[in-house]
């Protein structure tokens, strides 16, 4: 309507010029198609001669956690077998899922785990691929150490219960930090997102005051203000004194650039299962993370995969629903980091292309077993043993070509 | 759409603009183009239809209640239910779209008339060509414009000083949370303004540009001066055009959906302030598209806001095409 409306008055002066113009950019266009075309052409013919097999591009997209891994992952692989592309893209969990219940990726990434019940619809299964981590990250003026929060405290600013950085129970954690006067500013994700998903889990699980469920959307307080995936929330954290955001620990090295952006120790879940004072507040070392991994893990059902590690998970839940809570730590595993995640990769089971999904299969089981060595490059963990074991497990039924 | 009061017989809408058409030479046959278009011609027609009835379906046509046009909206994912009120969105769309078009509809009658009326055609013609020019950039240039430029420089600088020297309006003022980031209402009226000005200005300028010579001529011969002539003649003629590029201008802003998503600040409130964050209609079906596929309900609360969406659009442009029609009227036969 904008072009018929501009035209239908035009003067005929401007005639001659807009057909110049038109030519000009058919020109241009010619070109341009011609180059890609020919680029394409070239590269496609060397890519042939190199190796005898299929050439194929994995499509990955969702979980901007795991955007940065797989942006590892995929040249190493490729640098192994050249007729294998990884093109991964950082759209947030929500797409990674919706894409792949619409068949339009190979590999759909998200935090979240998608309900087994749900996943069977659409014929895909949930495929860990690495341990990963989230971070209460605050820009406060002045403070540059690791103050101490905790999923309870965490819980009350998100439905601004507590609003000011120097509130009693604030200061109950921090003894001797001087706590500025000023109103906390909590950044969400405004994009479906599993960073979202696994923040309300811990704030479901911590607090009884939280209303609201949790999943990949959540309807936040009225004035919060939402920014688009893990690297929007540390740009816009940058940019708002005061503010408190969560953002996935393959952000971290983003964060330590910047000299106003600081992470939290986290309290750990004894005090959320008993609702004591915390006794100890923990950071996102490897150590931590893995302890919590583990300790959910003891609870893992076979076959599924899809569990919770939020609070070190709930005993024998596959979902969340069952019940809020955590695990408490045990003398195996005293100090476990409560905002730790399984990273998932959705793949089809009955794909359209099933010499495609070969390399599908080949890639994730490559990815969990000698990949797993670059997943601490991004402050990843590699998945536990029994993971893998059940990982091989569920792949085996993924129809595949001979 | 203003009745013609002028002496000479109107006719009606339809014939007027037909007049000049009948002129034309009659095919004698039906040659392979008009096999082959006539069912292209219908395209359109048939892809509108499809849109909505492809709509129709994915929502189920599910009945919200009353909850649906309420101001109330709370989701909640673990039941995949809740209360779905479009009014929280539909106030900030108004609320952007009204602000930007009032902005943009000032600025664009002014570069309109300077275009037409007062430049020589050596500068107008190049300042022309940059307009329409703007009107070609893709939405998402001016979102990324906003959201990386823009607003750090809103929240750090701009807003804070506004709330200093004008804080006492209410609305102005406020506290540094709603600034926080610079995203919001304002950043999201400023960004649509600039992105609704080409539009506007064009439809203006050819509405202004068409008026009939001899009217303008006329006038100036009587001793009238030009902007007199402007004011009393040119733009009463073409005051059909001009509420024309108003309607279609206000039709783009409130259809922008990811421009205003990356500004608006996606909180789902109307904030007391104008830098407070918010999410219009469309903004809030790109924000939680994702998730919708995950969540039935949410779904289908969003393919009905679209439907909302897709009926403004068919109004504000069927009011907007028309008006801007009745101006070629009112040009054609020389009727103020």
């Amino acid at each position: 309507m904008t072009n018929d409306s501009i035209v239908q008055g035009a003067p005929m002066r401007h005639r001659g010029g807009r057909r110049i113009g038109l030519g000009v950019t058919i020109a241009v266009a010619v070109i341009l198609l011609a180059a890609g075309l020919g680029g394409g052409y070239v590269l496609g013919g060397s890519h042939g001669a190199s190796s005898g097999a299929t050439k194929y591009t994995l499509l990955e997209t969702g979980s901007t956690l795991i955007f940065p891994y797989m942006n590892i992952l995929g040249p190493k692989f490729t640098s192994l077998y050249p007729n294998i592309q990884i093109s991964p893209q950082a759209t947030g969990s929500g797409t990674g899922i919706s894409s792949a219940e619409a068949g339009t990726v190979d590999l759909g990434g998200t935090d979240a785990y998608l309900l087994p019940s749900v996943a069977a619809n659409y014929s895909l299964i949930n495929v860990p691929i690495a341990i990963s981590a989230q971070l209460a990250v605050y820009n406060i003026p002045g403070i540059t150490t690791h103050l101490n929060l905790n999923g309870t405290v965490l819980s009350m600013i998100y439905s601004e219960k507590i609003t000011k950085w120097n509130d009693p129970l604030i200061q109950a954690a921090n003894p001797g930090v001087a706590l500025p006067d000023q109103t906390i500013v909590p950044l969400h994700r405004s994009d479906g997102s599993g960073d979202t998903f696994m923040w309300t889990s811990m704030m479901y699980m911590s607090w009884s005051g939280w209303t609201g469920g949790y999943g990949t959307t959540y309807s936040w307080m009225a004035n919060q203000k939402g920014y688009e995936g893990n690297a929007g929330m540390v740009s816009g954290l940058e940019s708002t004194p005061y503010g408190l955001a969560y953002i996935g620990i393959s952000y971290l090295s983003e964060i330590q650039a910047d000299s106003s952006l600081q992470y939290a120790a986290l309290g750990d879940e004894a005090a959320i299962v008993n609702g004591t004072n915390p006794a100890n507040y923990v950071l996102p070392s490897a150590q931590n993370i893995s302890e919590d991994a583990n300790l959910a893990l003891k609870n893992l059902q076979p076959p599924s995969v899809a569990i919770s590690l939020i609070l070190g998970g709930v005993p024998g839940a596959t979902d969340l629903k069952l019940g809020a809570g955590g695990t408490l730590p045990t003398a195996q595993y005293p100090t476990p980091y409560p905002d730790t995640n399984l990273e998932y990769i959705l793949i089809s089971t009955h794909p359209a292309n099933p010499s495609k999904q070969t390399w599908v299969v080949n890639f994730l089981e490559w990815a969990m077993t000698f990949g797993a060595s670059y997943a601490t490059q991004v402050n990843f963990l590699p998945l536990t043993p029994t993971v893998v074991g059940y990982n091989i497990q569920a792949l085996g039924g993924v129809n595949v070509s001979a | 759409m203003d009745p013609p009061t002028g002496d000479q017989p109107v006719p009606g809408g339809e014939g007027a603009s037909a007049a000049p058409f009948s002129a034309l030479p009659t095919p004698r046959s039906i040659t392979w183009r008009a096999w082959l278009g006539s069912p292209i011609a219908l395209l359109p027609l048939a892809l509108v239809a499809a849109i909505v009835i492809v709509l129709l379906y994915a929502s189920e046509l599910k009945n919200f209640g009353w909850s649906f046009w309420s101001f109330n909206y709370l989701f909640d994912p673990l039941t995949d239910s809740g209360s779905f009120g479009v009014g929280i969105f539909a106030a900030g769309s108004a609320i952007t779209a009204t602000l930007a078009l009032i902005l943009a509809g000032l600025l664009s009658l002014a570069i309109a008339i300077s275009l037409t009326v007062y430049l020589p055609p050596i500068a107008s013609r190049p300042l022309t060509i940059l307009t329409n020019l703007l009107a070609g950039i893709p939405s998402v240039v001016y979102g990324i414009w906003g959201y990386v430029i823009l607003a750090p420089y809103f929240g750090s600088t701009l807003e804070p000083t506004l709330q200093n020297v004008i804080g006492f309006i209410p609305g102005f003022g406020g506290t540094r949370v709603d600034t926080a980031g610079g995203t919001g209402l304002l950043l999201a009226i400023f960004i649509l303004t600039i992105m609704v000005i080409p539009l506007t200005t064009a439809i203006m300028r050819e509405s202004l540009r068409n008026v009939p010579r001899d009217l303008v001529e006329a006038g100036l011969a009587l001793g009238a001066t030009q902007w007199e002539v402007t004011r009393q003649v040119r733009l009463k003629v073409a005051r059909g055009g001009l509420w024309g590029a108003l309607f279609l201008g206000f039709g783009r802003a409130i259809g922008e959906a990811v421009a205003v998503a990356m500004v608006i600040g996606a909180s789902i409130q109307i904030p007391s302030t104008i830098y407070g964050g918010s999410t219009t209609i469309a903004s809030f079906i790109f924000y939680q598209l994702d998730s919708a596929f995950t969540y039935p309900s949410l779904l289908q609360a969003l393919v009905e806001y679209a439907l909302i969406l897709l009926a403004i659009a068919v109004i504000v442009n069927v009011v907007g095409q028309r008006a801007t029609h009745s101006d070629t009227i009112a040009a054609a036969t020389g009727g103020v």
